[in-house]
Formats: structure tokens, C-alpha cells, sequence
């Protein structure tokens, strides 16, 4: 299967500040809104002619539906082409890029804007209303049932891949200490303080062997991005991010029964070969610079190094050790701050993913964290028990 | 518009106080229904009311499609292999292996907030099905992979008049196991 027949490019976006924030989702829906015009000074609210909103429980976590078409009066946007909420879990905001991407590459219109907001903090006294919300992303009336949530899920992850492939606690430790210190130059970033891989484990026994500081955080945020047609984004800017490639893999399995492994994530190297295979990449280690990967936890990311080609079955964990993730190894992953820095206001950390690559080839992120001379970047996010996956390869120039 | 400026139209003037009435809003309401953590287990409420039916009477079963003989977790209605709708119910193992576990040590769902934590939930092996669970009777460090755990079912009380049951497991106790 070819990629799509139009190319599509990120121009541009911006955040909301990320974090407990005293604010509602319309607030953070406004603020991702402005953040993102402002950073595209050529495009205004009067141009957009197709609104995608990822967002996965406003339902829960703000009493509220049909949330785009609220984004559209919030933001002042007629939408004359095409108008969704997508929700795919922790996903959301990449199926709305991916649905924004296919729109205009099908030549249903020219101009999108993809605004990824999510609240989830109801008060530090109410989180066992957040964590009952989030059990629920699981099948609710056999597992969410057991009061498992995200954290005893991805402690099974880093479980098994400790006892089948040796993966050691030091090694987590690695990957979180990497993704919080690049988080310390991220303006929008929940948690910004650096710490040591030693840290970690001081931090508060969460879901064993999991930590605090392997979790991600409890977030509210949003971040946005308009997507447009290439005719239309020579117009605004020189340098984009270019969708080359975009794979997504779903197993008919979502329930623990239905999982064929606890170490591994099949639908992650399916939708990454395909991406790939759009994108021309035959060798992703060689070939992307930069990845913004879905470090929801500090095991997902060494497993993620193992499905989308980075390193081999079971050897992620020698790969952080031995630096090839770092700003300058072979591959950024996680420039960002990932997850665990950044935190993860479910809908929007796709889109801020997608974001940080076309910052990234801009130039535009802090000195710090840049990529010298990145060309080729990806992003990933699985969603709900892992059984979907989806990868977005990006290029500097349209092939 | 600073809070101070006002419409230049006389008919926005502001001309008296507003007038001010104390409303309420109930301070508790009866649990509602989605938010009871477990489902409805009879006949008016699933077409796997079977599933339930037979776990109150100490059994844990699930599905099995006629057609493809397929055996499914959870049960099912609909045989996701064939498609096929016509299924039965057959008896699971009541005692399987530990093939991954941890420990819930705060973050708690709504609705567990009276309940011990921590609290050691898992994936259990029982051949033929894999299924998440709770595990009581053991803490997190006593536990190891492959360890033989054995059912238990647990009687809820809760907002429903209805009797409703679920799930567990517990160790095997020692020198009992297979």
C-alpha cells in the first residue's frame, strides 16, 4: 500500500502550560487554540476548513460531548470540509493527525487544524474518580473490575521483560533519569526537574517494580497543529514536517485473555514496517534522527527500541544503557521529555509529539535539546492495553 | 474591557442591585448506576448472565463456539473466529500458574476505597485462558512467577439487591498443590 497522493505538512502548532492546571477544558481547548495560531502568524481561525480534536474522556473528566464542534465556537472556526472527535485512548491525538493527514492528502481540503486537549485532575482528593475513569480504557467488566489500572498493567510489562530477557531495574531507571533531564528545556513540560537514574527508585514504590518517576503524570494540557496541502504550505513557511509514512496496527484483542505476549508489542512493529515501507526506510536506526516515542511508562520505551527497529529482541535495555537513545546517540528518542517528562494529557500527546518534530526541523527547540541536522523523525503511541499501535514517519522534504 | 467599562447604550446602565437567591445542590446522591464497579449479572441485564449464573454456584466457565470449537475469554455472545452464535458454556480450571503480577499501592479506582490495599493483581494462567485477577491471602514480595493459585469467589454487597459474585484467586497453600 503507497502512501497517501497529496502531501501533507505540519507547519506549525503550539501548547497550552501542562501540568495541575486551575483551569477546565475549555480553558486549555482556548489556550492550545491561541498557542497554535500564534505560532503560525499566517494562518488564522477564517482558514481552517477541517477541525480534528483528540481527546478521550471529556465525558469523565469534564462532563462533556460533542467537544469539536465546542472547539469550533471556542475558536471562532467554521468548519466547511470535515469536523470529528477521534478517541483512540492514549492515542487520540495521533488518530487525529492521522485523520487530518488522509483528509487533505485525499484532497477533501487544504487546511487542518488538530487540537489534542485533555483535563484530568479533579483535585488531588478526587483521584480515585480520575482512576476509576482511567481502569475503564481496559475491558471494564473483566479487567478494570480487578482495580487495574495503568500502573499494575505496565509493571507486568516490565516484569516479564526482566524475566525473560534479563532487563534490570537500573536499566528503567536509565530510561526515566534520560526523559525527565530532557524535559528540564520544555517549556510546557509537567515535571522539569532533572534527576539522577539513582532517583528513581527512591521515588515512591507505585505498581512494583515500577516507581513514581517511571510513571507519567496525571495531566491537563493541550497542544494543536495545523496540517496543510503542500501548495498551501510553500505559502506560510520554509521548513515543515512532511508526513512520509503512517502505520497503525490493532490485534482483535483488547482483554488480558486476548494479549499474546507481556514483553512485546506485535502491532508496534506491524504499523512501524509499514510506515517504514512508505517512507523508503530500510534501516530505522541508520535512518530516523529523531523519535517521540509513548513512554507512558519507563519499560515501554525500552520494549519500543526493540518493535520499531531500534534494537533486537530483548536487548532495549543494553541500548539505553549504552547511550544509543541519548540527545546525541543514534536515534533522540524523546527529546521532548517524553511522557514521563512532559507529562500526558491523554488526547495531546500525540499531537505535541508530532510537534517536537517539526520544531525539531525548524530549529526552533532550545539549543539543549536540538537535534543537529535531523532530516527523518517518527512518532508512536500505543493505546489502551497495548493492542494498538500507531507510528507517523516524518521528513524534512516531501518525497 | 476592563471590569469597570460599560456599554455605551443607556438601556445596559446598571441601575439597581441585582436581586440574590440561595440555591442547593444535594451534597449526596444514590451511587450511580455506571460508576457501581461491578456490572448487572442477571438475566435483565446480560445475555451472559450464564457466565454469573455459574460462577455463584462456585464454577468458573466461559464460552465455547459449536461451530469452530474456539474458546473464548471473556465470554462471549457472538463467536469472534466465526461468527457463529451458537456457543456453550464450559468449565475453566479452577487452579492455575502466575505468569505476571504486581501490587496496587495507592491510585485506586473508585469503588475500591474501602477495600485493603495493597492489593496484588495479576495475570492468571489457567491453560486454556489467560485472565487478569485479583490475587488475596499473599502481599506482592511472597509471590514468584509460576506460582500455583487457586479460585475464590468473592459474594458482593453493594447498592443492588441482587446477588452478585466475582473472581479471585489465592495461593495454593502449601503441600496442597497438583
Amino acid at each position: 500500500m503507497g502512501a497517501a497522493t497529496r502531501n501533507v505538512a505540519i507547519v506549525g502548532g503550539g501548547h497550552a502550560k501542562w501540568g495541575e492546571r486551575d483551569a477546565t477544558w475549555k480553558d486549555l481547548a482556548q489556550e492550545g487554540g491561541k498557542a497554535t495560531f500564534d505560532a503560525v502568524p499566517d494562518i488564522g481561525p477564517e482558514d481552517i476548513e477541517g477541525l480534528f480534536v483528540g481527546t478521550v474522556q471529556p465525558e469523565r473528566f469534564a462532563y462533556q460531548t460533542h467537544v469539536a464542534p465546542m472547539v469550533a465556537e471556542l475558536l471562532g472556526i467554521d468548519v466547511d470540509a470535515m469536523i470529528a472527535r477521534t478517541e483512540l485512548a492514549c492515542a487520540s491525538g495521533q488518530a487525529a493527525l492521522r485523520y487530518a493527514w488522509l483528509a487533505i492528502a485525499a484532497g477533501q481540503l487544504d487546511c487542518a487544524l488538530v487540537l489534542g486537549v485533555e483535563k484530568m485532575n479533579l483535585g488531588r482528593e478526587r483521584m480515585p474518580e480520575m482512576q476509576g475513569s482511567m481502569s475503564n480504557v481496559l475491558d471494564r467488566e473483566f479487567d478494570g473490575v480487578n482495580g487495574l489500572t495503568a500502573p499494575p498493567f505496565f509493571a507486568w510489562y516490565a516484569q516479564r521483560h526482566m524475566h525473560e530477557h534479563g532487563t534490570t531495574r537500573d536499566q528503567l531507571s536509565l530510561v526515566a533519569a534520560k526523559n525527565k533531564n530532557n524535559a528540564a528545556t520544555t517549556d510546557f513540560a509537567q515535571f522539569r526537574t532533572e534527576v539522577d537514574p539513582a532517583d528513581v527508585t527512591e521515588s515512591p514504590e507505585i505498581a512494583p517494580p515500577l516507581h513514581l518517576y517511571d510513571c507519567s503524570g496525571i495531566t491537563d494540557g493541550a497542544a494543536g497543529t495545523i496540517l496543510m496541502s503542500e501548495e498551501k504550505a510553500r505559502e506560510v513557511t520554509d521548513t515543515a514536517a512532511w508526513i512520509v509514512g503512517s502505520g497503525q496496527s490493532s490485534m482483535a484483542g483488547n482483554s488480558i485473555n486476548n494479549l499474546p505476549s507481556f514483553s512485546g508489542w506485535p502491532q508496534a512493529r506491524t504499523a512501524s514496517r509499514t510506515a517504514y515501507e512508505q517512507a523508503g526506510i530500510e534501516d530505522p536506526l541508520a535512518e530516523i534522527d529523531v523519535a517521540e516515542v509513548h513512554d507512558c511508562f519507563s519499560i515501554s520505551e525500552i520494549i519500543e527500541y526493540e518493535e520499531l527497529g531500534f534494537a533486537d529482541r530483548g536487548e532495549g535495555g543494553q541500548f539505553i544503557e549504552d547511550g544509543r537513545s541519548r540527545l546525541d546517540g543514534d536515534v533522540a528518542v524523546n527529546p521532548r521529555g517524553g511522557l514521563l517528562g512532559c507529562g500526558h494529557p491523554l488526547g495531546a500527546t500525540g499531537v505535541s509529539q508530532a510537534l517536537e518534530i517539526t520544531n525539531q526541523f525548524k530549529g526552533t527547540v532550545p539549543r539543549d535539546r536540538l537535534v543537529d541536522g535531523a532530516e527523518t523523525g517518527l512518532i508512536h503511541n500505543l493505546s489502551g492495553s497495548g493492542s494498538v499501535h500507531s507510528v507517523m514517519v516524518f521528513d524534512r522534504d516531501p518525497k | 474591557m476592563t471590569d469597570t467599562d460599560r456599554f455605551d447604550d443607556d438601556s445596559t446602565a446598571i441601575d439597581r442591585e441585582p436581586t440574590r437567591e440561595r440555591v442547593s445542590v444535594p451534597t449526596e446522591i444514590e451511587l450511580p448506576r455506571l460508576l457501581d464497579f461491578y456490572e448487572l449479572q442477571t438475566d435483565n441485564h446480560t445475555r451472559i448472565h450464564a457466565f454469573y449464573d455459574n460462577l455463584r454456584e462456585g464454577r468458573l466457565t466461559t464460552t465455547r463456539c459449536l461451530d469452530c470449537e474456539e474458546i473464548h475469554f471473556p465470554p462471549r455472545i457472538v463467536c469472534p473466529e466465526c461468527t457463529g452464535d451458537d456457543l456453550e458454556y464450559v468449565d475453566l480450571p479452577h487452579e492455575g500458574e502466575l505468569y505476571a503480577f504486581s501490587a496496587v499501592r495507592g491510585g485506586l479506582p473508585i469503588g475500591l476505597r474501602e477495600h485493603d490495599v495493597p492489593y496484588v493483581v495479576a495475570v492468571v494462567d489457567l491453560g486454556p485462558v489467560r485472565l487478569s485477577a485479583r490475587v488475596d491471602g499473599a502481599t506482592h514480595d511472597d509471590l514468584e512467577i509460576g506460582d500455583p493459585v487457586t479460585l475464590k469467589i468473592v459474594e458482593i454487597d453493594g447498592p443492588t439487591d441482587e446477588e452478585r459474585v466475582f473472581y479471585r484467586f489465592e495461593p495454593v497453600p502449601d503441600g496442597d498443590s497438583a
